[in-house]
């Protein structure tokens, strides 16, 4: 059996995870540690695992691997400590770290301890998206020249909009799953970033509009739409969509278009109840077999996760600055 | 009385307008002029030469639907001799030409409108007027797109393929969008484009341009413009604001989608059709719109200063993509 903790359920994304452990018949989930003693038993009883009040009883457990959900400048105090403690694979959640150094003092305390790192990026397991990169490798649209891709939401407030845990707000949140969708799709490095970045919506200091240009050398370009900008009344949570232009045609992806739209008189709303395959459980199943000594060769590793942050990194740059800047990687 | 319109250009706008001309209660179209003068006669009466026209016709309204390099002659020439104008957008291929041509007109005190079209298409009509009535509150992220192939010229040569007369997809089909959205949500200061016109092995086969606009209101905007998508005309639309989100797709909103059967049975290509009832035309309206002021005494409700604004707008896009860098509209 593999065991695997969680340190910190303060993202919501560490429900899901816990249930694609709970739910995975290889994986003995071993507990949970959080800062926050009530919700992290609230979310350990609810889960049928134990809490832990420090992280350091919870890696004496002789974890395999440890699952990393904690506020994003936690990431990495938490990331090293699990290293240290010498399990063999960890999971964190994205964006990997606030700063280029802390991530790479992350990848590096891991390549260190010979622990495999891995960044949370589940768009990478939609099927949909797989269909797409399984066209574009294929030639179907011959040369890819150009991606223009949204992730939009609803403000997800707590603490994502603090910025001294967030260490931003939608463009650190949102910018980082497309920027590593665009990798794959390209095979390239982002080069260059333009960001107009803005807090319109609910006019505090922290950005919650966040449209960015990436360029991958001087011919191939892409934009970015990271924006909270989906209203409360809005169908469902969000959007990622990817339009791939080649010389051969064009592919559009909305990767959770799979919905069954719901009109609720009681509640006066419409929602989309989402049918399609979910996302999160499959890059767990894929970050368990990491943590059991197999290769999980889609899953995203550190470094995948320090070149989307720097994209992030790069358009609060550029915003500041009013013009591109290079993505300051390699 | 019945104003005297004669039409230049016998392409494709120059064929739509001719049509809504011969149906328009106070106007009749006296004269074509065009080199090609078959395609002239198949409107009216053919003139291969504008001074002849002039001379013989007597117009009392000169309506230039000619290619964009093209209009400053023929602007110059009616406001010297003191004719109503309508022009076609985009107003100009440069900015000194923009000039020349409101310096003319200013000069003979001639009534000129610009055929910003999009202004008088219900869907486009209707979303301004539900952000002006507040249906968003305050604007913030706005998105639009205007997607079709290369235009096809049918074996004539394709001057829309040549950057350097039609200015590609950004200046000759999304400065519909930059009207719209400097209508919408006022003066645009900056601009950030990408687009493949200005790589040379792409330009003539495709283009595909994603610019980002940042208004004075501190609104930002993205723009998408494609002559990359083989099947079909698409637009879409949607501001977000801090109060709510308006959005369109007309590939949702097409009341009428043919799919018939080929010969031999095979599937053919479902064709949508979005019809408006007579008289409500987008191009009947705005031709209407400019006829109407011209018999209130009015100025035409979209002037040669609105097409400029537009057009320079186009040109700043057109810059960035060539420098890579962003352009400041002061």
């Amino acid at each position: 059996m593999i065991k695997i903790g969680i340190l910190s359920v303060a993202h919501p994304h560490a429900q899901s995870y816990a249930q694609a452990v709970v739910d995975n018949p290889d994986a003995t989930f071993t507990g949970i540690y959080d800062a926050d003693a009530k919700r992290g038993q609230e979310t350990a009883a609810r889960f049928g695992t134990e809490y832990f009040a420090s992280p350091d009883d919870l890696l004496a457990g002789g974890l395999d691997g440890v699952i990393v959900a904690s506020e994003n400048v936690h990431h990495r105090r938490h990331v090293e400590a699990a290293a240290g403690a010498g399990v063999r694979a960890i999971l964190c959640e994205k964006p990997l770290a606030t700063t280029v150094a802390d991530a790479q003092a992350m990848i590096n305390a891991c390549a260190a301890a010979n622990v495999r790192l891995a960044t949370a990026f589940p768009c990478r397991y939609s099927p949909a998206f797989r269909r797409l990169l399984e066209q574009v490798r294929g030639g179907a649209i011959g040369e890819v020249l150009a991606i223009r891709g949204t992730n939009r939401g609803k403000c997800p407030f707590h603490w994502f909009v603090d910025k001294a845990l967030s260490g931003g707000g939608a463009v650190i949140d949102h910018a980082v799953h497309v920027a590593d969708l665009n990798r794959l799709l390209l095979g390239r490095e982002a080069t260059s970033v333009y960001a107009e970045i803005g807090s319109g919506f609910h006019g505090q200091e922290w950005d919650d509009t966040g449209f960015l240009s990436i360029n991958y050398g001087d011919e191939v370009f892409a934009t970015l739409d990271t924006s909270w900008s989906r209203p409360k009344t809005y169908p469902t949570w969000g959007d990622v969509t990817l339009q791939v232009v080649g010389t051969g045609g064009v592919l559009d992806a909305d990767l959770f278009a799979q919905n069954i739209t719901h009109y609720d008189d009681a509640a006066g709303t419409v929602t989309n109840s989402h049918w399609g395959s979910g996302t999160d459980a499959a890059l767990v199943a894929d970050f368990l077999r990491l943590a059991g000594g197999e290769t999980a060769p889609n899953i995203a590793t550190g470094e995948d996760g320090l070149h989307a942050l720097a994209v992030a990194l790069a358009a609060y740059h550029s915003a500041k600055a009013g013009q591109p800047v290079a993505v300051p990687m390699d | 009385m019945s104003y005297r319109v004669a039409l230049i250009g016998a392409g494709t706008m120059g064929g739509v307008h001719a049509g809504h001309w011969k149906t328009m209660p106070g106007a009749e179209l006296v004269a074509v002029v065009d080199p090609r003068t078959d395609a002239a006669a198949a409107h009216g009466a053919p003139f291969s030469d504008f001074d002849t026209m002039l001379a013989q016709a007597k117009p009392d309204i000169v309506d230039v639907c000619t290619p964009t390099p093209f209009h400053r002659e023929y602007v110059e020439k009616a406001a010297a001799a003191g004719k109503a104008i309508f022009v076609e957008k985009p107003f100009a291929r440069s900015l000194s030409d923009c000039d020349a041509m409101l310096a003319a007109v200013t000069r003979a005190g001639v009534p000129a409108m610009s055929g910003h079209v999009l202004r008088y298409f219900p869907e486009y009509a209707g979303a301004k007027r539900l952000v002006d009535a507040g249906a968003v509150g305050t604007p913030v992220a706005a998105r639009t797109a205007r997607m079709a192939g290369l235009p096809d010229l049918g074996g004539r040569p394709n001057w829309y393929a040549d950057p350097a007369q039609s200015g590609g997809v950004v200046l000759d089909m999304i400065l519909h969008d930059f009207d719209w959205l400097r209508w919408t949500l006022g003066e645009v200061t900056r601009v950030y484009g990408k687009g493949l016109f200005h790589l040379t092995k792409h330009t003539g086969v495709l283009d595909y341009a994603l610019v980002t606009l940042r208004f004075a209101s501190g609104a930002v905007a993205h723009v998408t413009g494609s002559w990359a998508h083989p099947g079909g005309f698409r637009t879409t639309l949607e501001i977000a604001g801090n109060a709510g989100l308006i959005e369109h797709d007309s590939a949702r909103t097409a009341p009428l989608t043919a799919s018939l059967r080929t010969k031999g049975g095979g599937g053919g290509v479902a064709v949508p059709e979005s019809p408006m009832a007579q008289g409500q035309d987008p191009y009947y309206q705005e031709i209407a719109a400019f006829v109407h002021a011209l018999q209130a005494g009015e100025t035409p409700p979209v002037t040669l200063a609105d097409a400029r604004a537009a057009t320079r707008i186009a040109l700043a896009a057109l810059e960035s993509i060539e420098t890579g860098k962003v352009v400041t509209l002061s």
